[in-house]
């Protein structure tokens, strides 16, 4: 991915669309859509969406990269993947979405950093980063805080009762993670995946 | 004929020998009429059956043939002789299947079809056909754009001499001015080489055609096989002869400048469609205002279609012509932005892949009712899929997507007996009429508004010097009559056949098509009519209207009646069958009130003997008889059905199958009430604008006749329900039953008929 | 006319619906010898198992009525049905087929009369009506057949009923031993006029076809709404045999669209129309909804929508239903985006109805010879020797009107190639 998109003049100015067609994961393919409503009707959270993945393609023809790029559309998507097997048109939805979600952090808007998913994303990345897995407990505590002190406590104890549940059945655990097998290794294969990534995206 | 020998041949298969007694049946031929031949056989549809009668011909025992067995529609192939006439009683269906098995009133029922059959065979004769004089082979073709040339072509190549008319001074219309076009050959994804240069030369050079440009059909007349036909062209005029006609005139953009709302003349960079085409075909795409290549243009479509106030119907092609332009203008420059403001995308069938190809190269397709286009190119677009107003700002140019007037006549040439032309267009063209849902509730939607200058103006193509007038059948769209479903080419004119965009919005590939389908039907046309035989739907048939001239008194309806026009009127009024015009619906017999109008085997006295052959019981018997009068299209086969069915009904109606309720003369409800039958039904299929008649006007005409009867009736003192007139459709085989039941309810219920007995 | 040497100048028609009918007519007319081959055991093929015909709401029987009559006349016309073609050799004015027949195990001398029927109890899957009723193992196809003559059904052959069904035939038109058999026919130009099939619904997994009684297609609802259909012509759930209140007609069930039919079968969104009109007309208050993307009421056809859109008992949904579930007491849920509201529905109803595309038959069984075809399947002999022709939806997805017009074309081109001037 380039570093920046182009910043439409005007709406239903192509800038926008054609560089999402060309830069974005699946963004070609995204050309082809018909309008049909079958992704947005597939999804099964597309009633917590503002614009649904239908609504948001259009947008992006019509040059609405702002209101694209703070949607929580983009950051909705649980990759069920429902809206792709049954695209008529085959477009790879999810890809788009995750790369557009990718594309609003690059570009540093607000909502990339305060998402509830967002935020998720980033604690569930460090754990995998650090121990080659995620840990509930870690990764929940991390988003939890991640809006601050106060709030994180009040959101843990509004849970406890699930989080013990999970600890008496052993699907959490109070002690430290252990790494996996070479974490240094994968450390360094992730290291390059986003390296190949921001290459590859460079037309190379 | 030499001397009349009927054989009558009944048959006791399928259950007839158990429901009727078949020796009082041959009784009734050989006692009451003196047949000279009788025979009974157990299966005579079967070889053995088949050759018996075989043999008696070839022995010269009989001459004629009444088959007393299944229905006439049945069997058709087994009891087919040459040189003899057969006439089939349907002791089957009609009888054995649908009363009950060995009833007074079955055998009564039975003995009354012989009756009738061995009557009609007594009033009949072999059609003799009509042949005279020369034949032309050769087919004209009158318009000289894409369709016409293909017409031309393909009639050609299927050995037809062809002259083609076009009235520009160069043969290609508008398609000469493409530069590519909509594609029709796999894998339908770009626009495709233009081919119409190719088709010039080709039937420029083509020894079969002859080409005449800067010219126009100024008078046509005779018929199919013999039309004569004056042509003016520079020179003055000329006449030709033809066997057959195809009128390919196509269309003509709608008027662009009635389309302000879009924004039409507020800028030169305001085109339409046909515009665009030119700009594209002069090479490298520029904007008509100052020469620059357009870097955003947006498409509008239905500019002026689907539209009350313009065009009510679709164009069709604009959508795909719209997204082969848009390609075209990425094509030459791949940074020019294309949007198409649509309302319903329509790329039906495989042209769906020419949609997502564009769509694929870039162009923006937005679904929006256009809210105003200003003088700076901002097109306002109520967007429906993103739910709120959208500007398309920044364009270089509009493209209208016009739609297609067809050119049913000529709209630039003025028509000096334009009001009888006019009134004969208001004639052939119904306004489209509310939803036919017998269940619905809500109000009724009222009905679509014509477009505005519909009749069109102008004088007609062909200027037919036929009674009815001088324009080809159109309807209520403008576009030329069809009978549009099953039999697209079957139009109100006999061996005049259109096709291409006259006949319905199409595009070219579609229109090549056409055009070799309308010349197959000139082809058929030129070469039954030599033959003296009709096209369809009586293909082949070789009886024609022979007219008394000593009784005629002139009246004119039959010349005004005929669905096809084929009847003219001499220079003393009297009425002149065009033979090769005739589609032998016998409309024209059942108009006649003298009764001068006959068909070799097809009369008023024909039908009129077999009405009275029935034993028609007297007031003593309180049984009552009922007439019913069906059309052999679609009543009779419904008849046949429930009887294979096995539904049974009342056995006291007699049934006669007619060719088209059209033909019905009002001298056989008179001579039926005389006789005392009790009451007549007439069934035939539904009038109207979504007429199921396959004689377009007939059970109209039926209808209208009908209207005027009750008041005969009361003068009669008869009650108006003696006569009735059913719809039914050959689908309603398990509703013909009840229907009789119900009818023969209201016969008991006012009782016989009291002109019993007189 | 210069008949160039030709072998033959018979044309053979592939194919006994609309288009093959017209195809061979229209020739035949026209003074041609021809041989139609159906692969069913009588004519008119899909039209003749629908109910009426948009948008004039007229029955197809009555044009295959006008038709049957003509070939009735016409002695140039040989009709072969249960008659396959197995295998072509040769190039124009000089193909022979070979010609597979069928075993119907009823001779040409039945009467129709009936009386196998009678004597037969087994009963077999109707196909007129798509299975969705059974019939008698000794069979009229149905009240207008053409040819109309019996068919014995496979499952007798070989049992003592078998035996019975010959004993009840008065006309010794049975014949329990008939086998496969074939011949070889010369023909101086081919149309395949093979037709469509109905996509096959099971196959569009989200709209559990297969799981409710309560979703039909839309050839099944043509068979519910004729008089000579599994409920006689009135329109019931088939769940519970009651009116329906409420129903779904959904476009688009496998067209455009590329994991199925890639292309739009053009006529679905009219027939789901006459769908709307056969429920408005049997009952005043049924609700129909249609779930459309685009509607394609193309050239006049738009009189027809714009009279469907006026009713206001039916409802226009912008939107591909994303799936189908079978709710709560087994009532369909059609759950999707409304895409002019955004607003996502989940709506039970009492009847679903499935437009579903029509596929060539090219799909279940390449015909006999190469003949070139599109992506799709359609034949699009382009660019062959001329002699041969492809008609109707074996040539692309046509509504009728357009099938005859296609198929009146193939005939001019089929007695060009017969009996035409030279070519080079």
């Amino acid at each position: 991915m380039t570093a920046t998109s182009p910043t439409p003049r005007k709406k239903y100015d192509l800038n926008f669309a054609r560089w999402v067609y060309e830069n974005v994961d699946g963004g070609d393919r995204m050309a082809k859509c018909m309008q049909c409503g079958t992704c947005s009707g597939s999804c099964p959270i597309g009633d917590q969406m503002d614009y649904g993945p239908r609504k948001l393609f259009m947008m992006i023809r019509a040059g609405m990269k702002e209101a694209v790029l703070t949607s929580n559309t983009i950051w909705n998507c649980v990759s069920c993947y429902n809206c792709v097997v049954r695209c008529p048109r085959q477009v790879p939805v999810t890809y788009i979405l995750h790369d557009l979600a990718a594309l609003a952090v690059k570009e540093g808007y607000a909502e990339a950093k305060t998402a509830d998913n967002a935020r998720f994303a980033k604690a569930f990345w460090w754990s995998a980063q650090k121990w080659g897995r995620t840990d509930e407990r870690l990764v929940t505590m991390k988003y939890y805080f991640s809006t601050g002190i106060g709030d994180g406590i009040k959101k843990g104890m509004a849970n406890q009762k699930i989080a013990m549940a999970m600890v008496k059945t052993k699907r959490m655990h109070l002690t430290m993670p252990h790494k996996v097998k070479g974490t240094k290794e994968l450390q360094a294969i992730l290291a390059k995946a986003h390296e190949i990534e921001e290459r590859g995206n460079n037309g190379q | 004929m030499s001397e009349r020998k009927t054989g009558v041949y009944l048959c006791s298969g399928c259950g007839i020998g158990e429901a009727v007694a078949m020796d009082e049946l041959e009784t009734v031929a050989v006692k009451e009429f003196k047949a000279p031949h009788c025979a009974q056989h157990a299966m005579l549809c079967g070889e053995e059956g088949v050759e018996t009668i075989r043999a008696d011909l070839a022995e010269g025992k009989v001459n004629q043939l009444v088959i007393g067995a299944c229905s006439p529609r049945v069997m058709t192939d087994r009891f087919q002789f040459d040189n003899a006439q057969v006439i089939r009683a349907n002791l089957r269906e009609l009888v054995s299947w649908s009363h009950a098995p060995g009833d007074e009133d079955t055998q009564a029922a039975a003995a009354d079809y012989v009756r009738m059959a061995i009557t009609q065979a007594s009033k009949t004769t072999a059609p003799e056909p009509w042949i005279e004089g020369e034949y032309s082979q050769r087919i004209m073709v009158v318009g000289g754009g894409s369709t016409g040339l293909m017409a031309a072509r393909e009639a050609a190549e299927a050995g037809h001499e062809v002259l083609l008319v076009e009235r520009s001074d160069r043969l290609g219309g508008h398609a000469r001015g493409y530069a590519k076009v909509i594609p029709h050959r796999p894998p339908y994804r770009d626009p495709q080489p233009n081919d119409i240069e190719a088709l010039i030369a080709a039937v420029e050079n083509d020894p079969l055609i002859t080409v005449k440009t800067n010219c126009h059909v100024t008078k046509t007349s005779g018929m199919p096989g013999k039309f004569q036909v004056e042509l003016a062209n520079g020179a003055g005029p000329s006449n030709e002869t033809v066997g057959a006609i195809v009128v390919a005139t196509g269309w003509r953009p709608y008027d662009p400048s009635k389309l302000g709302h879009l924004g039409y003349g507020v800028s030169p960079d305001v085109v339409t469609n046909v515009e665009l085409e030119k700009i594209l075909a002069a090479g490298q795409p520029k904007r008509p205002s100052n020469g620059q290549a357009p870097k955003a243009v947006a498409f509008i479509q239905c500019a002026g279609s689907r539209d009350p106030d313009h065009l009510p119907y679709c164009s069709s092609v604009c959508c795909a012509s719209s997204i082969k332009q848009a390609l075209q203008l990425v094509e030459a420059d791949p940074e020019c932005s294309t949007y198409i403001v649509y309302d319903e995308l329509r790329t039906p069938g495989v042209a769906e892949e020419f949609y997502r190809s564009a769509q694929a190269k870039g162009v923006i397709f937005l679904k929006g009712k256009v809210k105003s286009v200003g003088a700076n190119l901002t097109v306002v677009v109520d967007d429906a899929l993103i739910g709120e107003e959208v500007p398309l700002e920044g364009l270089d140019m509009v493209v209208l997507a016009t739609g297609m007037v067809p050119n049913t006549t000529i709209p630039d040439l003025p028509y000096e007996n334009s009001e009888y032309a006019a009134a004969q267009l208001q004639a052939d063209i119904n306004p489209l009429s509310p939803i036919p849902v017998a269940g619905y509730q809500g109000e009724a939607p009222a009905p679509l508004p014509r477009p505005a200058d519909n009749p069109p103006p102008g004088a007609p193509i062909l200027n037919l010097q036929y009674r009815q007038g001088p324009h080809i059948p159109m309807l209520a769209d403008g576009f030329s009559d069809s009978h549009y479903i099953c039999f697209p080419y079957e139009t109100r004119r006999t061996g005049i056949y259109t096709c291409g965009p006259v006949r319905r919005p199409m595009d070219m590939g579609e229109a090549a098509e056409d055009a070799a389908g309308a010349v197959m039907k000139a082809v058929q046309v030129v070469r039954n009519a030599a033959k003296g035989a009709s096209v369809h739907p009586r293909s082949g048939d070789l009886s024609f209207p022979r007219i008394g001239y000593n009784t005629c008194t002139k009246c004119r309806r039959c010349t005004v009646e005929c669905p096809f026009g084929a009847i003219d009127e001499d220079e003393k009024e009297y009425p002149v069958v065009n033979p090769t015009r005739c589609r032998r619906c016998g409309t024209c017999m059942g108009a006649c009130p003298v009764r001068t109008i006959s068909f070799d085997n097809y009369s008023v006295e024909m039908i009129s003997s077999m009405i009275k052959a029935v034993e028609v019981p007297d007031e003593f018997e309180e049984k009552p008889r009922v007439l019913i009068l069906a059309c052999e299209n679609d009543a009779y086969p419904a008849l046949d059905m429930a009887g294979i069915n096995r539904h049974t009904y009342s056995p006291h109606v007699r049934v006669i199958p007619v060719r088209c309720l059209g033909s019905v003369s009002l001298v056989w409800i008179s001579t039926a009430l005389e006789s005392g039958y009790d009451g007549i039904v007439l069934m035939g299929c539904k009038p109207g604008d979504d007429y199921q008649c396959h004689f377009v006007k007939g059970s109209a005409m039926a209808k209208e006749r009908m209207g005027k009867i009750a008041d005969t009736l009361k003068s009669m003192a008869l009650e108006t329900e003696r006569v009735a007139q059913m719809e039914v459709s050959i689908a309603e085989s398990h509703k013909i039953g009840p229907m009789i039941d119900d009818y023969m309810a209201t016969i008991d219920r006012i009782g016989l008929s009291p002109l019993k007995g007189f | 006319m210069s008949h160039q040497g030709l072998s033959s100048q018979t044309i053979a028609v592939v194919g006994g619906g609309i288009s093959g009918i017209t195809t061979a007519l229209e020739a035949a007319e026209a003074g041609y010898d021809v041989v139609l081959l159906e692969r069913s055991p009588s004519l008119g093929g899909r039209v003749a198992q629908l109910n009426r015909y948009f948008p004039k709401l007229c029955h197809p029987t009555c044009g295959l009525e006008i038709n049957y009559q003509r070939i009735k006349k016409n002695r140039r016309i040989k009709v072969y049905t249960m008659a396959t073609v197995a295998n072509v050799a040769g190039s124009r004015g000089d193909f022979t087929l070979t010609v597979t027949l069928s075993p119907r195990h009823v001779k040409t001398t039945c009467t129709a009369c009936g009386d196998c029927a009678a004597a037969a109890e087994t009963t077999v899957a109707n196909p007129f009506n798509y299975g969705l009723d059974q019939l008698k193992a000794a069979y009229l196809p149905h009240e207008m057949a053409f040819p109309m003559r019996y068919v014995v059904a496979p499952q007798v052959i070989g049992t003592p009923e078998g035996e019975r069904i010959k004993a009840a035939c008065k006309y010794d038109a049975i014949d329990l031993d008939e086998q496969e058999s074939s011949f070889e026919l010369k023909a101086g130009a081919i149309v395949w006029a093979t037709g469509w099939q109905p996509y096959d619904a099971g196959r569009i997994t989200p709209y559990h076809y297969d799981e409710s009684p309560d979703i039909v297609t839309n050839v099944e609802m043509e068979r519910l709404a004729a008089h000579d259909g599994p409920t006689k012509g009135k329109i019931l759930r088939p769940s519970t045999g009651e009116p329906p209140k409420r129903v779904a007609l959904i476009q688009c069930a496998g067209s455009r669209d590329y994991n199925h039919l890639p292309y739009c079968s053009r006529i679905c969104c009219l027939a789901s129309m006459k769908h709307a009109a056969y429920l408005r007309e049997q009952y005043a208050d049924v609700e129909v909804d249609i779930y459309y993307i685009d509607i394609r009421a193309h050239d006049k056809l738009e009189n027809f929508y714009k009279k469907l859109r006026n009713d206001p008992q039916v409802r226009w949904i912008k939107s591909k239903p994303a799936s189908i579930v079978p709710g709560p007491d087994g009532v369909p849920l059609v759950c999707g985006e409304n895409t002019l509201t955004r607003e996502i529905y989940r709506t039970p109803y009492d009847m679903v109805v499935l437009a579903v595309g029509m596929q060539p038959s090219t799909a279940a069984g390449r015909p006999a010879m190469d003949v070139p075809m599109d992506e799709y399947g359609f034949i699009v002999p382009e660019g062959s020797d001329g002699g041969l022709m492809s008609a109707g939806v074996a040539s692309g997805p046509l509504d009728v009107s357009m099938s005859v017009q296609s198929a009146t074309a193939a005939a001019l081109k089929a007695i060009q190639a017969v009996s035409g001037r030279a070519r080079p």
